[in-house]
Order: C-alpha cells, then structure tokens, then sequence
C-alpha cells in the first residue's frame, strides 16, 4: 500500500498516464505499421488540432450537445426516480418501461431517431439523454426507495406535508446515491455523444476521429481518442470534486465516531 | 389528554391470515403522566405508539387527543425513535433547528433555543458535528434535543434507549427523568425493558402478545424525583420490578401461539 498524501500517491495517476504511452510507444514501434502511430507522433498532433479554430469548434459543439443532454437528463430522471422510489403505483407503471429500454444500446437508436429528427442537434441530444437518463433513475429509485421510514415521520410530525417530504427530505437523503448516478450518467454522456457523431456525422469531437480514420490520418484519430480521453478524466474529476462537497455528511469525519455516553 | 378507545390493528400477511397486531385497546392517559408501555416484542406496543402519533391509521376504534380524533402526525405529537433517524445531511445543530424553523421560528431565536436545548441534552460544543461523527448515545440526546425544539405536548418515545449499552442507557434515563422533571410533559415511552418502565413511570401498561391486550395497568406509587441509587435499594421498587416480571411470564405461555 502507498501511503495516501505522500507525494508517490499524488503522482500516481501521472505515473500510470505515461506507463501506458510508454507501452503504446514499445509496441508500435516493434509492429511498424501505418495504422498505428507512435504515442510521440499521436500527442504530437494534439496542439495542432487544438490550434485549429474549426476543430475547436467541433469539439465546443460537442461538449455542447453533451451539456444539453446531461442536464435535461438528469432534470428528468432524478424527479422520476425519486418518486418511484416513494410510490409503489409509479414504479410499477415505469419499471417495465425502463426494463425494455435498458439493454438496447442507445446509439442503435440512433439510426430511427435520424428518420424522424434529422441528422441535427435534437437527433445527438435525445440519444445523449437515454444514455444518461437510465442509472440516473435507477440510482435515484434505489437511493428514495432507502430512505428510512422514520425519518419521514420524524418530519411529518413537525408539520412538512408530502410535497415537502419529497424535496427536503428524500432528495437530500438519497443524494449520495443520486450522485453515484450522475457520475455513470456523466461517462455515459461522453460514449453516447461520440457513438451518435459517429453515426450522424456532421459535426464533433466523434466526426473528426471518424472522418480522419476514413482518409487514413491515423495520428489524428489517435490523438483524438486522447483528448475524448482527457475530457472524460477531466469531466469525471471535476463531477467527483462537486460531490465530494456536495455530499460531505455522508463521509465519516472520524474513523471511530466520538463518545462520551 | 390521550384517550385510546377499542383500537384493534390487523396487518396484511403474505399468508392467507391476517395477523391481529392489536385487540381492543383502551386506555386513557392523563396530563403530564410518564406512562410505560411494556411488553414482549411482537406485541404491538410500538403499533399503539404510532397510532398514537398519527403514522398508523388504527383498523378498528379511535385514538383522540384533546377530544379530537387522531387522523395524521402533528408537530402536538413529538417521536423520538429507537432508530434516531435522524436527517443525515444536517449538523447536530441543525437538526434541532429543524422543528422551530418549520414552525416559522425566526432564524436566530430558532438557533439560540437549540443551543440552549443542546446544553440541557449535555452537548454543547457539538453543535456543529454531522451525526454520522456521534455515538449511538449522543445520536439519541440529539434526537430528543430535536422533538422538544418544536414544544410538543406529548413525548412518543419508541423503545429509544433499546439500541444502546447498558451504562449510556441508564445516563440517558437519568437525563430523561431530568429533563421531565422541569416541564412534565406527557410521556409514552414504549419498552421492553421492566426496570426501565418501573424507574421512569407514573403508571406501566402491561400487554400480551399475539394478539397484543392490556394484561393490566400497574400504578408505580413512588416518590419523586427518584435517584437510581436509592430506588434500586427500594424494597417497593424491587416489589413492582418483581410483580411486573411474573405478569409478564404469566403472558408469554402462550406466546408460541400464532
């Protein structure tokens, strides 16, 4: 075990970062093909698609379309799960629902979507939403559905009604959970946005890779696969950051809680 | 005044039966009484509790409270719960802020009544803990803190000392008893425990179990304020403690029964 907040445990993220680019530079080299480029030559190409005001564009237009998608998914899905959670009769009316739509895999939508949206934003957004919409109910249901009965009548009895119940009691109750939700949600945002440019190719981060692999540019799609990479550890460390505070009761400050009596 | 009148409670099982969790009861407790309810677990005396609060619509028969019948919880109707729950996500000051700001108590007077609440409940200086961070006993000197906040009348208290050590539980009753002692509120206290009953109470409602009856009410003539010490060498105490158990043993022959 690495001791945590010592510097090797700090470092370690970096460390295992460029171990693999090491491995990645080992192995093509030894291969020498055209289709796989040399982590040097794939990072190479990064300022230079990131220095280009039109792939910038495509990938703004992308965190874009992930953005809408993420937030009206999440507007949705945790009022949803939440009161799934609390009412056996809402519950039942959506859980076959969700049971049908989960092992679809969402991009495969993607093509009946286009037919009736278009190749447009709405096509991308409403793709984006299904994939974050899905452990976000979940998670919420779960997280409702655990709130502790006597905690409820613990507010009854100081007078907040069932609508108040719903917001000041279970929302903050289940939000760990809720939180754990979004946080699947997030990455699923990302695969759901490049999977859905890849498909409907117009504009993005996915249409760049895709188009460069088909004229054969591979240290573009290979540098593109490292800044959706990026976005995702950026994304996913910033989400984990909000969390943290947003959650911080739920964390033991102590490793043995305080007594006295 | 609390009056239960014929209240029976029956629960849906998965089986075919319905399970009689409560026959017939009645009671009547008068103002500023510290009664026990007592019994083996399975015989409803939490049930009566929470048709008491409001929390459980009885089958049969109505509970009243002031003449008015019961039909929901009321901030009159204070529980304290063996399980504390208390809110996860708010400080222990917080917690019992709770109650008065719900009531429209103006921010800074809702605070100064708390801090004065947790100094009385013995924890001052923790006002700004999460609950997460306290032992099982501060955890319920908070939740007791948190229902006086909002003043009720009544005290429901669901076997709140059943899930703590015998040496925090026996401070926590000596507290109770304190605290009572200054404003006598009515108090239902439901337990399990026949010391615990005879050392709080003015009167111990004694029940069978399946289905669950008042076996008999037992008044506890003794004085006040009590001290452990001198009551456990009480040959009157030990009297009551002795009489209760028999009753009790007497009740839980047939308590193989379904």
């Amino acid at each position: 075990m690495i001791p945590p907040g010592t510097i090797l445990s700090r470092a370690a993220p970096l460390l295992a970062c460029l171990g693999l680019l090491a491995i990645w530079q080992a192995a093509s080299l030894t291969l020498r093909t055209d289709s796989f480029p040399t982590a040097w030559e794939a990072v190479r190409t990064i300022p230079s698609i990131l220095g280009d005001k039109e792939s910038l564009i495509n990938i703004l237009a992308s965190l874009r379309r992930m953005a809408i998608g993420f937030g009206v998914g999440i507007a949705v899905s945790i009022p949803l799960g939440l009161l799934m959670g609390r009412s056996r009769a809402v519950a039942s009316f959506f859980n076959p629902l969700l049971m049908i739509v989960y092992p679809v895999p969402k991009a495969a939508l993607m093509p009946i979507i286009m037919l009736w949206l278009g190749v447009g934003e709405l096509a991308k957004i409403l793709v984006i939403f299904l994939g974050v919409s899905l452990p976000v109910i979940y998670h919420s249901f779960q997280g409702a559905k655990a709130v502790e009965e006597k905690m409820l009548w613990s507010g009854a009895a100081m007078g907040l009604s069932a609508a108040q119940r719903m917001i000041r009691i279970v929302l903050p109750a289940a939000l760990p959970e809720i939180l754990t939700g979004c946080r699947t949600g997030l990455v699923l945002a990302l695969i759901t946005m490049v999977t859905s440019e890849m498909i409907a190719r117009q504009s993005g981060a996915g249409n760049i890779l895709f188009n460069s692999l088909d004229m054969g540019q591979y240290d573009t799609v290979y540098a593109m696969i490292i800044i959706i990479g990026a976005m995702g550890i950026g994304l996913d460390a910033a989400f984990e950051k909000l969390r943290g505070r947003l959650v911080k009761w739920s964390e033991p400050g102590f490793e043995i809680p305080l007594s006295f009596a | 005044m609390i009056e239960i009148d014929s209240v029976s409670q029956v629960f849906q099982t998965s089986g075919r039966d319905n399970f009689l969790a409560l026959s017939d009861i009645s009671l009547t407790i008068g103002d500023g009484a510290f009664v026990s309810i007592l019994g083996p677990s399975g015989c409803g005396k939490s049930t009566l509790l929470y048709i008491v609060g409001g929390f459980v619509n009885p089958t049969q028969g109505v509970a009243k409270m002031k003449g008015r019948a019961i039909t929901g919880p009321g901030p009159d109707r204070g529980p304290v719960f063996q399980e504390f729950a208390l809110f996860p996500w708010k400080s222990v000051l917080g917690n019992v802020m709770y109650g008065p700001r719900q009531q429209g108590v103006k921010p800074a007077e809702a605070e100064a009544q708390s801090r004065a609440l947790l100094e009385m409940v013995g924890l001052k200086g923790f006002e700004n803990f999460y609950p997460k961070e306290l032992s099982g006993g501060m955890k319920q000197r908070v939740a007791l803190a948190r229902t006086l906040a909002y003043h009720p009348a009544v005290l429901l208290m669901d076997e709140p000392f059943g899930a703590l050590d015998a040496h925090t539980r026996t401070r926590l009753q000596n507290d109770l008893l304190n605290i009572w002692e200054r404003d006598r509120k009515t108090v239902l206290f439901v337990t399990h425990s026949v010391d615990e009953a005879v050392f709080l109470s003015d009167k111990v409602v004694v029940m069978t179990r399946s289905p669950g009856r008042i076996k008999e009410i037992v008044d506890i003539d003794l004085p006040r304020p009590r001290r452990r010490s001198e009551l456990l060498l009480d040959p009157r105490y030990q009297k009551y403690v002795v009489d209760i158990e028999r009753m009790i043993d007497d009740t839980s022959e047939n308590e193989l029964r379904p």
